[in-house]
């Protein structure tokens, strides 16, 4: 099988220099120097087929960056190999750069004081695009984004949720085979945050992009990807579908109860842990007893209104990161990823 | 060659948006270019006190001296309005880690990193450069135009040119390694006071050989006299040319690859 | 009782101790910067050496002994204590910075932290001055050593004295004039480009390019009763004993009166400027 994406036991250490506090100590730092390895990526190894939307997922410094970056070529793995696209991305050749774009939240590569639109006549001009693929592509992807009017004004004047989605028309506008993202939606409202989801879906269906995104906001993933990678502490932790994690490590689920008249049943506790506002009565039951506590519940009471969900996926993620914390990598928890 | 013609394109659009950048702060724009008078009249009064108390230095007389202070002056010009800003530019890229996004672009990372920016402001430097060149002639009795002549000077100075670039990139390229706090600004500046006298004055016996090592090591003493002297004084040594010439292929050569070893290094370090 | 008075004690040297931490973490950050050092020392020789030839090659071809009272030893002289002057009253950095701090909202952090910004920043440069200063001994006695032939015996000790003080003067003069620069950016957004205007001039009127005995006597006339000149001509001139016991008590005492109006300026423009920025700030 050939993949968009394959990366094969990538790893990547850092030398970061130590320095001792206070004046003795920087005084010290003049003569010698001490250092540390600092290992920001080992060993991963995954396959992403072509129109994948793979969601990147760990906690802050697990190293989703350092991956993304060695997966553009902007940096070199002290070992392992991959290929993306068909080429190693840190020889970083011309024709490989045409087919792929990068996009960081916080970084931001249009020109300030002009109107995006000069930025995108630019970028047209660096990756080669003919004038009439250049006119199609950027009037579909105004219409996509919504932001046909916004086009003409100067970029220092756009909201930052305006300025995020002129991010991704550049992005976009080579017409990529891959994109990768970096915290989209990092620091814009709710509203920004949906409709650059829903484009990106609607983009995604439409040309059938790959895409593999970092975002700390669960719902860019959840409303993105199928399929998502987590990372902690350098290691790949767990691969899969998005629902796996929710089985694996959502071992409760939410059961919310509304019972007739003021009186709450004693000992609920015995199902789950309870915490009871008024007539509501919010149940953590086990996964495999919510249907035996159910039945005996609706035996015993008359309810009035009642709910199961599973634990929001916040909760959960930060339970995986937890858990990758603790313990080292469980082999069971990495799946041979599917073939789309 | 359509890359040539690429390139040239996105030459253009960078001029052109540079000009509408600078446009946008108008009162900064005329203040810079006030700066740049200021300090073109600060040096020729030092040139007209220098003058007052004699009729020559090193031999070069009044009005050759002011042709050399006029090629200082375009050269200057030329540099800082369409690289020093880019060169400068580039260690907060490095800092901030922004270099990311020239990086993944189709392109040659030299050419859009050191020609991005245009500073609009420093170009009437240019212009003021030639005309003072153009004056010094004019005053100078004993000059008549003659066209090999004209075109060795366009070459030569052409090389210090390139000279002067190359030197730049070099040092830019080691703010990969090198966390400074001085800026490329006041290291370019430097460099600029080491070519902004004839390099006769070095004739002492002490300075002898800090001459020799600044037209053969760190040839930044080569780069304003070679083309000055072919012009005003017909004084062309067919060696200095000769060297002229190779220190412009080594440094072409040695700044391009260490810029591109940077590069390599900044990709292995960076987070 | 005996008591009573500790508080005022403790509290005095509480504030002092804060300042000196200030100080020891200033040093510290300055230290970071190891191959700073290296590069400045060869870089700071080479501006020096090429006006000194430029300036004997002027010497050797007019054939005067001496230019404006100076002869080639002395102008020689001249050119390498106006960098120890600047040693003392340069302050890169300085006035942008603030102007930064009041742009990007950086400044709030001493209105809400008990710290005096302009005391923290005179600490800062303290710090600053102290490692540059330790720091640029050794290649500056190299070069000293060097060119001593240019140097006269040693000025006497009340010559001395009066340099030293001229010097620290010039030091705190260099931080307030900065420092009231630096204040304007309360009203003004973008101040970068008038600093330009300010430097380059300077530059030329402090004498840092030459005497300023090569000027005319009006233009010395105006000069001296600026502050410029006092950061970087003044104390060279005193140190080479051009100066009358009047003319350095003269100097001196213009130099104390530029040193106390900048810093009042410093302080009232701060305070109003403070007043401005609460009231139009966000």
């Amino acid at each position: 099988m050939s993949g968009i994406i394959e990366a094969y036991n990538l790893t990547k250490t850092y030398r970061v220099h130590q320095k001792q506090p206070g004046l003795i100590g920087s005084l010290k730092g003049l003569f010698r120097r001490e250092y540390k390895l600092i290992q920001a990526v080992e060993n991963i190894s995954f396959t992403i087929q072509p129109q994948e939307m793979v969601g990147f997922l760990g906690p802050n410094g697990a190293g989703k960056t350092t991956t993304l970056k060695i997966l553009s070529g902007l940096i070199y793995p002290t070992s392992g190999r991959a290929v993306v696209l068909g080429y190693t991305p840190w020889e970083r050749p011309d024709s490989f750069r045409r087919q792929f774009s990068l996009i960081m939240g916080q970084k931001n590569q249009l020109w300030w004081d002009l109107p995006a639109e000069d930025s995108f006549r630019l970028h047209r001009e660096i990756y080669s695009i003919d004038r009439k693929s250049y006119k199609n592509t950027l009037d579909e992807l105004t219409e996509l984004f919504d932001v046909k009017k916004l086009i003409r004004q100067p970029v220092r004047e756009l909201s930052l949720g305006e300025r995020m989605k002129m991010e991704l028309i550049a992005a976009l506008l080579h017409s990529p085979r891959l994109l990768l993202l970096d915290e989209p939606t990092i620091g814009l409202d709710i509203i920004a945050q949906i409709t650059i989801q829903n484009s990106l879906k609607e983009y995604n269906t439409k040309k059938g992009i790959t895409m593999l995104l970092t975002s700390h906001y669960m719902k860019d993933i959840e409303a993105l990807c199928t399929r998502v990678l987590v990372i902690a502490h350098g290691k790949l932790f767990y691969d899969g579908p998005l629902r796996g994690i929710i089985e694996k490590f959502g071992q409760y689920k939410q059961v919310r109860l509304r019972f007739a008249g003021d009186q709450l049943p004693a000992n609920l506790n015995r199902f789950g842990s309870v915490s009871a506002t008024g007539p509501i009565v919010e149940l953590k039951v086990d996964r495999d007893k919510v249907a035996s506590a159910l039945a005996q519940i609706l035996t015993q009471h008359t309810i009035v209104d009642m709910s199961v969900q599973d634990p929001p996926l916040d909760q959960i993620i930060a339970k995986v990161f937890e858990h990758a914390k603790t313990n080292s990598v469980p082999r069971e928890f990495i799946e041979t990823p599917q073939t789309a | 060659m359509p890359q040539v013609s690429r390139y040239l394109t996105i030459y253009i659009s960078f001029i052109k948006f540079s000009l509408i950048t600078e446009l946008s702060f108008k009162i900064n724009f005329l203040i810079k270019i006030f700066v740049e008078l200021l300090w073109l009249s600060i040096l020729i009064i030092f040139y007209e006190i220098l003058f007052s108390n004699t009729d020559n230095i090193a031999h070069w007389s009044r009005e050759q001296y002011l042709f050399f202070i006029g090629c200082h002056y375009m050269l200057g010009g030329i540099i800082e309005s369409l690289f020093l800003e880019n060169c400068a530019n580039f260690t907060e890229l490095v800092r901030s880690g922004d270099l990311d996004t020239y990086l993944l672009k189709p392109i040659d990372e030299q050419f859009i990193i050191t020609t991005k920016k245009i500073d609009w402001s420093t170009l009437p430097n240019i212009i003021q450069g030639i005309a003072i060149m153009i004056y010094a002639l004019a005053v100078n009795p004993k000059w008549t135009f003659e066209l090999t002549q004209f075109l060795m000077f366009v070459i030569t100075f052409t090389c210090g040119l390139t000279i002067t670039y190359s030197f730049l990139l070099m040092l830019c390229s080691t703010s990969v390694w090198i966390i400074r706090n001085q800026s490329m600004m006041e290291l370019w500046w430097l460099f600029s006071t080491l070519m902004r006298y004839p390099k006769e004055i070095f004739n002492d016996s002490w300075a002898h050989s800090i001459g020799w090592f600044l037209t053969f090591v760190i040839p930044a003493l080569i780069v304003i006299n070679i083309p000055a002297s072919t012009m005003i004084r017909k004084f062309l040594h067919p060696y200095s040319v000769l060297w002229m010439g190779i220190c412009t292929g080594l440094f072409m050569f040695a700044s391009r690859k260490l810029f591109k070893f940077a590069l390599t290094s900044y990709r292995s370090a960076s987070s | 009782m005996i008591k009573k008075n500790q508080p005022v004690i403790r509290k005095s040297w509480i504030s002092i101790r804060k300042y000196l931490n200030i100080l020891s973490i200033c040093l510290t950050e300055r230290m970071t910067y190891r191959n700073d050092f290296i590069l400045s020392t060869i870089f700071r020789f080479l501006p020096v050496m090429t006006t000194i030839l430029l300036w004997q090659a002027v010497y050797r071809s007019s054939g005067k002994e001496s230019i404006a009272g100076f002869s080639q030893r002395q102008m020689i002289a001249y050119l390498l204590l106006i960098h120890i002057s600047r040693m003392f009253s340069s302050m890169p950095g300085l006035a942008n910075g603030i102007a930064h701090d009041i742009r990007n909202g950086t400044l709030k952090k001493y209105m809400i932290q008990p710290i005096d910004m302009i005391v923290f920043l005179l600490c800062y440069r303290c710090a600053h001055k102290i490692t540059y200063i330790t720091t640029s001994a050794i290649p500056y006695s190299f070069l000293f050593l060097i060119c001593a032939d240019n140097f006269d015996d040693f000025p006497d000790l009340t010559i001395l004295l009066a340099y030293i003080l001229s010097l620290l003067l010039g030091f705190l003069l260099g931080f307030y004039f900065e420092v009231c620069l630096g204040m304007i950016g309360f009203w003004m957004l973008e101040i970068t480009s008038l600093l330009w205007i300010i430097t380059t001039l300077n530059y030329f009127i402090s004498g840092q390019m030459m005497p300023l005995n090569l000027l005319p006597e009006f233009w010395r006339t105006v000069l001296y009763i600026l502050p410029f000149q006092y950061m970087a001509y003044f104390p060279a001139i005193v140190f080479l004993g051009k100066l009358s016991t009047n003319q350095i008590i003269c100097g001196l005492l213009i130099e104390i009166g530029w040193a106390l109006i900048l810093f009042i300026i410093a302080q009232y423009t701060f305070y109003k400027g403070l007043k401005h920025y609460s009231a139009f700030g966000d």
